[in-house]
């Protein structure tokens, strides 16, 4: 069955190339332009998912990071809802891993109303986002005070070793 | 955009959401239903001719009905009081029509034909009825545009989750509907019986045993105070017209669900008539005048949805308690889906508003729940959430500027029959 796309907004063009680049990290670019979190938002008019380019994180802006995962999840707002692309870097008992994680912000505080928005539009989006293994739902902000909910995504808490060369 | 796209959105589109208990309706975009007044309906079946035209009345093919507030609460003779929805999905076609007139005619005041209409259903809705509202809908009131949604998809976007398990207990039933990526997963829906009506009959029984008369309202003159445990003293009005039984149980019923919501309150753990014995008693007055305390009464009454086993007249009962509908239910869904589902338990309907009943829930899941399970119950604190949260997150949706491409339009209905309504409204 085709995605549920309840609400009708459209998916703009630059959402479709955002997610082209990051998901194949740009071959040949300046690793330091690649991007490490892309956002998603509505748009003002509400017609559109668009790229927040304002808040997005490329590579060069979390140089100095001494958290990477903290200094993705303070990007989103408490009051507002976004989606989220999340290249992921980390290591299991196997090997490094690196995966794209489809975030899904709907946090219990915002307004209904973006609620409503952004959970009957997510069908849209996803069509346009293939092959993604991983989502990651937030509704509960207790669930980004530390790293525990979003492990569970990748396989469990025993499993993973490091998560964005941070050693767990 | 083709031709086929309704372009009209500068007259607000109407949302409807009819509950076996109550009906809301009101202008998309809104935060909250013009009209909320009870779905039940009271009808005279005329005898030819005797037509006295009042305001609240509608008139059908020998029928007269009376709606809404009021009009259900004058005392008349041979009135009976029916619904026009079985099971959630519409029966009596005639006294549905008679609410969506009463909607029209004295709530929205305005044309039919002006506003699209987006209605919620039941998400077991049969496909025979979804096409007859269609067509009802487009041949009767010739409205512009028409779009259907099912309770618990509305319900699930509303709380931001486009997958989630929605448990829903209303009047008639208890229900979980497993949604998942804003689908319905059809195979997964698990009822109960075990909701607000079922509640009103214990309490009933319970107000038998203890010797107590339900009067409602309707009958009182005036009454007197008297000293806690005395009988009522109570006049009765005079000239009363001869009611019909099914009408004055509806005035009962009403005393009854007074008192569920005042007294009433569900146990945090399995019901313990030691435990009980503790609790602390309520005062509470009767219309009629009469006044007694309620202790162990308060726990014991609700305990049934939750444990139906100890219930009296449920004898050999398999019918399922409020936990168990949830587990049985996200149980019957792929096994891959089954922690989105778990991390989203989304409480709602007006039974659920029982004072306890998701901190009940909560404890009851956690511990069926498979032990590896991430579990989260997501239950509005603002009751006209939980009560309304369809026709809410229907208003938010229809006012959306994009819906204009999804509603089956005038033209599509004409062109593609009441068989668009599959392909529009999944």
């Amino acid at each position: 069955m085709w995605p549920s796309q309840a609400s009708g907004i459209q998916i703009s063009d630059e959402v479709v190339k955002g997610f082209q680049e990051i998901r194949t990290r740009h071959q040949g670019s300046d690793p330091n332009e690649r991007y490490k979190l892309l956002v998603f938002r509505v748009s003002d008019d509400e017609k559109f998912i668009i790229v927040d380019q304002e808040v997005s994180l490329k590579m060069k802006d979390l140089k100095d990071s001494e958290d990477i995962f903290k200094s993705i999840v303070n990007v989103f707002p408490t009051n507002e809802c976004r989606y989220a692309l999340y290249d992921c870097t980390y290591e299991n008992k196997e090997s490094v891993k690196e995966d794209l994680v489809f975030i899904m912000w709907a946090p219990e505080t915002a307004p209904l109303k973006s609620k409503m928005v952004y959970a009957s539009s997510k069908g849209s989006l996803r069509s346009k986002l293939q092959g993604l293994k991983i989502e990651w739902q937030v509704n509960d902000l207790s669930d980004i005070k530390d790293t525990s909910a979003f492990l569970e995504k990748l396989g469990g808490r025993q499993s993973i070793k490091s998560l964005e060369g941070k050693t767990l | 955009m083709s031709g086929g796209v309704y372009g009209g959105d500068e007259v607000g589109a109407l949302v409807f959401d009819i509950g076996s208990f109550s009906t809301r309706a009101g202008y998309a975009g809104e935060d909250c239903p013009k009209a909320d007044f009870p779905t039940s309906l009271g009808v005279h079946v005329e005898e030819e001719g005797s037509g006295e035209m009042g305001t609240e009345q509608e008139t059908a093919a020998g029928r007269t009905f009376y709606l809404d507030t009021t009009a259900l609460h004058v005392p008349r003779a041979g009135v009976e009081l029916i619904s026009p929805l079985k099971n959630g999905m519409i029966e009596d076609w005639e006294a549905f029509q008679a609410i969506v007139d009463h909607v029209y005619c004295k709530h929205i005041k305005s044309e039919p034909s002006l506003h699209p209409v987006l209605m919620s259903e039941a998400p077991w809705n049969s496909r025979a009825k979804r096409e007859k509202l269609t067509e009802l809908m487009f041949e009767h009131y010739n409205i512009p545009a028409f779009f259907l949604c099912k309770t618990a998809v509305l319900t699930a976007f509303a709380n931001g989750r486009a997958t989630g398990l929605v448990l829903d207990s209303g009047a008639t039933h208890t229900t979980a509907i497993p949604v998942h990526d804003g689908y319905v997963l059809q195979q997964g829906i698990v009822k109960s019986p075990l909701a607000g009506d079922f509640i009103t009959m214990q309490c009933r029984e319970l107000f038998q045993e203890m010797n107590i008369d339900i009067i409602p309202p309707y009958m009182i003159a005036s009454k007197e105070l008297v000293r806690e445990g005395a009988p009522p003293n109570w006049t009765k009005k005079d000239k009363l017209p001869p009611v019909t039984k099914s009408w004055h149980t509806y005035m009962c019923n009403e005393v009854i669900q007074d008192f569920q919501a005042s007294v009433l309150q569900v146990s945090d753990s399995p019901y313990d008539e030691q435990v009980a014995a503790q609790m602390p008693t309520l005062h509470y007055e009767m219309p009629s005048g009469y006044t007694t305390d309620y202790g162990a009464e308060r726990l014991r009454i609700p305990e049934g949805l939750f444990d139906p086993s100890n219930v009296k007249g449920l004898s050999g009962n398999t019918m399922l308690g409020v936990g168990h509908v949830v587990t049985t239910s996200i149980g019957m869904c792929d096994i891959d889906i089954r922690p989105g589902l778990y991390s989203s338990v989304i409480v709602t309907g007006g039974n659920t508003l029982l004072q306890g009943f998701t901190e009940r829930l909560n404890r009851e899941l956690s511990q069926k729940a498979p032990p590896s399970m991430r579990l989260k119950l997501i239950a509005s604190n603002s009751s006209m959430e939980r009560r309304f949260s369809p026709w809410i997150g229907g208003s938010i949706l229809a006012s959306l500027g994009t819906f204009q491409q999804m509603w089956i339009s005038k033209q599509e209905y004409e062109e593609g029959g009441k068989q668009s309504v599959e392909r529009k409204c999944p």
